[in-house]
């Protein structure tokens, strides 16, 4: 068989397309928004398609404090569903920001989550790049590196995680939960997504066969009233993110009682800003306690020549996220 | 002639999906192709191991530089006879099998062992070897009025500022595809081009060949832009090769991400700027365009050769050079020259009216050129005045200062104007008109409708001719086989097209007449024929209530029809006794949200002048067209070059942006109709007009609304922060 084929299974049951997903070559296939691009490009060829699309996996369900979102929903029927509207608009923004309407309406939850990088290097088969072929060397870091990574690179890779909602999500300390034929794991997205090591460049911490089977919030709706997602881009739609900042307040009597804020094209993962919801505790929602905020955000920021601009930007961008949720009632 | 608003005449084909476009033709037998691309920039082929390619399923033939060999040089073969590599992406040979599945596998398969050398992938790298091309065009490279050395040392205020362009690529929704055959020693040619002559031409003198024996087709084209021309041949060419080699019929379409190398490109640009002013008034101009070319043929924008006459000035000194480097080779493209080049001229303007202290429109019309002064000559018609007074009035350019440093939600407004112009050219046309008995007409002409509209403009002026009904007319465009047409580009189809069809319908009218005035006992008898109007399907007289059904004319005495041919010559520049210019004006509002650096276009008001406005709603879609293509080359299109492979990146439209629907802002067009004596028809070009003077417009609205001067474009998010 060549290359340019592969077998397509459309899996009738989670067991069965798990079985089948351990095998060598094999490859899930969700809405294929990125799989089958990456794919006519050359830059992935499976040899098994397994899709996982009619599986029983596009639900959603709630119990107690825990609402579990099936991972083969529809971007675009998450974000218009009455209950993520109303208690994680976070989410919604985070949905609304990507892509179009049309890969939204084919595109699924999981496959958002493991989308591969927008790196230009990555995604032409005929440069460099350690992330697709290790050890054939990074294009970006002495060439075109306006998208690269501010934190969290490492020598073989700075390449950017492109998912919007990965950012939503990790403000909102969402679960992960994986399938395999060995049982379920539930992994932070922290942990989904592994840094760059010296040599090599992993997408996710996955193991193979794995599937994400759904994505779990636990007690997320505390933050509905101070959410938003800002994402800034050069044009006004259909772009990846420059840089966005997810930002999720709980503020009591006054003061911000709880403080989330992740950040977007600007590390291998949605990058938590810990110092500066820290530094938000306790306090009023002031322009003062948003300006340290932003202050402390770009704290050992390491651009390359392409990209120093990020640093104000994300700056003045969690200082903007800030004064839009702080702003909400 | 009348004005009058007439929807596409294709519209529904092409809506309803039964207009075929040349790529689309799926002869019995067919072969597909794909291309085997150099992995380097620079270098030479030393061989193509096709042992294993040729061992795939569905394998057919393998076309190189040596079956080319074959071909008469020239400039359009010279890139596929040599083995020299020029840049990253340049095919080195054409794979044909039977399906394309199989034939992008073998072109995989193919491995070309290649030479490296040093390559040159930035402008940047090497402008110490800039070298003056001897044209830009049809212009001269290099032009000097007065002395404007002596005048800038004398000058009150001197702006002198560097400009810079960034290379935008070419993409028509429609990419580049030929389907071709042979029949016998005959070639049969579906391909997408903007000139059909021009490419059996090339055939025939490559093929060395009769060119009655090529029949080139083009009946619709997604868009052309001024990309679907020479760049095409080569790759057309080695699909002609496969199909003769196999006696199959042969396709080649390229893919997105070749486009990006192999179609053409608008030149980067660094433009260095002095005006010089006394009072207000220019008196010294120099304008030095650096641009790249590649390192297999040359091309320069006319990039500076509207600064020689858009402004009244004295003294003035142009120059063009080029720097050769591994990159693509650029092409024109819509409003070349003047896109680029009145983005320094009318950002420079803006500055100096800063420094002046005076209103940015004031001091254009202090300014504005009553003649040409380049060519010693009048214009032909000159409504420029008006378009700045239509657009200012329309816009509500006189806010401006009230409204100083104004804001909107999270964005700071800021207005900003510029001027737009291109010369109004003509080639030669010849046109074909048959009537037939039933009152229908035939009309039929070699050119091509890029998309914008040519099929209705020529229906609509052989329809107005003769008093016919739109759904009476037959348009056929873009076949070999029907009379000469010019070729699409520079905005001059219309205006081509135009005296050739009078011509031709003229011949008509007068056949028409002898025959209805012929016979005293009817009523037209005897009524000399400048008394007969032709309307309604009728020939009526002016001076009498009598008239009579072309029907009944032509059943009397022309029950086989009648037919005409029509020919108009291409414009002289030299002998021409006026200059012809469309111009416009262009105002915008603009937001730029200062903390994020995120700039959008607002609004956008245009006022053009352009000679008579043949259909409003088809120039109205033009204008607007354009504007948007400005937009984008002012803040979104650029190509970037990998230094270090001289690959392109990001070859799709996920990475190369261009404006999309939520970046339009609201467009108010006004069309300023002008009568101009000079001209056949009074029928200026409109195409070019939206897509210049836009860029200078955002980046003042830029300055305006954050008091940073942005001379470069794309004007991006860092830009702005
Ligand atoms: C032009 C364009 C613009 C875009 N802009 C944006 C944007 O602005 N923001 C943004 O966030 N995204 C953007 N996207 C990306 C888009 O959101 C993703 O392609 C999409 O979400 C992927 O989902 P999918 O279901 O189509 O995944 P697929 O393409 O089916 O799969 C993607 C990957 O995940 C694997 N996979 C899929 N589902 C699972 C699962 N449940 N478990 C394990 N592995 C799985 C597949 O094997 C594959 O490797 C854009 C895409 C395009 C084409
Ligand atoms: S940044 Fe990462 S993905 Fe991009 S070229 Fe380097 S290794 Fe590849």
């Amino acid at each position: 068989m060549s290359s340019a084929s592969f077998n397509y299974i459309r899996a009738a049951e989670l067991t069965d397309a798990l079985a089948r997903g351990e095998r060598a070559g094999a490859a899930y296939l969700a809405g294929g928004t990125d799989l089958l691009p990456l794919w006519k490009a050359s830059l992935t060829a499976p040899q098994e398609v397994i899709d996982i699309s009619h599986l029983p996996l596009a639900t959603i369900t709630r119990s107690g404090d825990a609402l579990t979102i099936g991972a083969t929903a529809r971007l675009s029927d998450i974000a218009a569903h009455p209950e993520v509207k109303a208690h994680y608009p976070l989410v919604c923004d985070g949905i609304l920001a990507s892509a179009s309407g049309q890969v939204r309406n084919v595109a699924t939850m999981g496959g958002n989550l493991l989308q591969r990088t927008r790196c230009p290097y990555f995604r032409d088969a005929g440069l460099a790049c350690n992330k697709r072929d290790p050890g054939s060397g990074c294009g970006t870091r002495h060439g075109e590196n306006r998208h690269a990574v501010l934190f969290g690179g490492s020598p073989s890779c700075v390449a950017t995680h492109p998912s919007d909602l990965a950012v939503a999500l990790a403000a909102l300390d969402a679960k992960i939960v994986v399938s395999s034929a060995n049982g379920e794991r539930e992994l932070a997205l922290s942990e989904l997504y592994p840094l760059p090591g010296e040599t090599t460049a992993p997408d996710s911490s996955l193991r193979p066969g794995e599937m994400i089977t759904a994505i779990r919030m636990l007690n997320a709706a505390r933050f509905a009233n101070h959410a938003t997602y800002l994402k800034i881009r050069d044009r006004a739609s259909f772009e990846f993110a420059v840089v966005s900042v997810a930002a999720a307040l709980r503020i009591e009597d006054g003061a911000i009682a709880e403080a989330r804020l992740a950040a977007g094209g600007v590390a291998p993962l949605p990058w938590r800003l810990e110092k500066s919801e820290a530094a938000l505790i306790g306090r009023a929602p002031t322009e003062e306690a948003f300006a340290e905020a932003g202050a402390l955000a770009i704290g050992g920021a390491r651009p390359l020549e392409g990209n120093a601009f990020k640093i104000p930007l994300l700056r003045n961008a969690v200082i903007r996220a800030l004064q839009t949720a702080g702003g909400q009632s | 002639m009348k004005n009058r608003t007439i929807a596409r005449y294709e519209g529904t084909l092409k809506v309803t999906g039964q207009a075929r476009y040349e790529g689309e033709m799926m002869p019995e037998g067919l072969l597909h192709a794909a291309l085997v691309e150099s992995p380097i920039a620079c270098g030479e082929l030393q061989s193509l191991d096709t042992s294993r390619a040729a061992t795939l399923p569905g394998f057919a033939t393998l076309v190189t530089h040596e079956d080319t060999a074959s071909l008469k040089p020239s400039a359009a073969t010279a890139l596929i006879r040599e083995k020299a590599i020029h840049f990253h992406g340049q095919p080195v040979a054409l794979v044909a099998a039977t399906t394309l599945s199989e034939a992008r596998e073998a072109a995989k398969a193919t491995q070309a062992s290649i030479a490296a050398r040093t390559a040159l992938t930035q402008m940047g790298q090497a402008l110490d070897q800039a070298y003056e091309p001897a044209m830009v065009g049809r212009f001269p490279a290099s032009t000097r009025r007065g002395d404007s050395a002596k005048a800038l040392s004398e000058a009150g205020l001197v702006v002198w500022r560097r400009y810079t362009t960034a290379v935008n690529n070419h993409h028509p929704m429609e990419p580049h595809a030929v389907v071709c055959w042979w029949e016998g020693k005959k070639a049969v040619v579906h391909t997408c081009t903007q000139a059909i002559f021009g490419t059996r031409a090339m055939i025939a003198h490559a093929f060395e060949m009769p060119p009655a024996d090529i029949r080139v087709l083009s009946r619709y084209l997604g868009g052309g832009f001024g990309c679907k021309g020479q760049l095409w041949w080569p790759w057309m060419f080695w699909a002609m090769l496969a199909s003769r080699k196999t006696n199959r019929p042969v396709r080649l379409e390229l893919t997105r991400a070749q486009m990006f190398t192999l179609v053409g490109r608008r030149q980067e640009t660094a433009q260095d700027l002095a005006l010089g002013f006394v009072d207000g008034r220019l008196t010294a101009i120099e304008h030095d365009v650096i641009a790249q070319t590649s390192t297999h043929a040359e091309f320069s924008d006319s990039t500076a050769v509207y600064t020689r006459f858009l402004y009244a000035c004295p003294n003035v000194t142009t120059r063009h050079s080029l720097v050769r480097t591994n990159e693509p080779q650029p092409v024109p493209m819509r409003a070349p020259g003047t896109a680029p080049g009145t983005f320094a001229l009318e950002s420079a303007m803006d500055e100096a009216a800063e420094l002046l202290g005076i209103d940015p429109l004031e001091l254009r019309l202090n300014n504005f050129a009553d003649q040409d002064q380049e060519n010693s000559r009048p214009w032909s018609s000159n409504s420029l005045r008006e378009c700045y007074r239509v657009g200012a009035e329309r816009f509500g350019w006189a806010e401006r200062r009230a409204r100083s440093a104004a804001k909107v939600g999270r964005w700071k407004i800021g207005f900003g104007m510029a001027t737009t112009l291109y010369p109004a050219i003509r080639q030669a046309c010849r046109a074909r008109v048959a009537l037939r008995v039933d009152g229908s007409l035939l009309v039929q002409c070699g050119t091509q409708d890029m998309g914008s509209g040519t099929y209705t403009a020529l229906g609509q002026i052989a329809a107005d001719a003769l008093g016919l009904s739109m759904d009476k007319i037959t348009v056929e465009l873009g076949d070999t086989g029907l009379p000469d047409g010019p070729f699409s580009g520079g905005s001059q189809v219309t205006a081509s097209i135009f005296p050739a069809v009078e011509a031709a319908t003229s011949k008509l009218r007068a056949a028409l007449a002898s025959i209805a005035t012929a016979d005293t006992t009817l009523p037209l008898g005897g009524k000399p024929p400048e008394d007969l109007e032709f309307a309604d399907g009728m020939i009526r007289s002016r001076s009498g209530n009598a008239s009579e059904r072309l029907t009944g004319v032509l059943a009397r005495a022309a029950t086989d029809g009648l037919e005409a041919e029509g020919e108009s010559p291409a414009t002289d520049h030299q002998k021409l006794a006026a200059s012809g210019m469309g111009y416009g004006a262009i105002f915008v509002e603009i937001g730029v949200d200062p903390e994020l650096g995120e700039i959008r276009v607002r609004r956008v008001c245009g006022a053009f002048a352009a000679g008579h406005i043949l259909n409003p709603l088809l120039a109205k879609s033009q204008y607007i067209g354009g504007l948007i293509g400005g937009i984008g080359m002012a803040l979104h299109e650029q190509a970037v070059t990998d230094a270090a492979t001289g690959s392109i990146l990001g070859k799709s439209f996920a990475d190369y942006l261009i404006p999309v629907h939520a970046d339009m802002p609201a467009f108010d067009i006004a069309m300023i109709d002008e009568d101009d004596p000079h001209l056949p028809g009074g029928v200026k070009g409109i195409g070019m007009l939206g897509t210049a003077g836009i860029q200078a417009a955002i980046a003042n609205a830029v300055y305006d609304a954050i008091g940073k001067r942005i001379r470069k474009l794309p004007i991006r998010i860092e830009d702005c922060l």
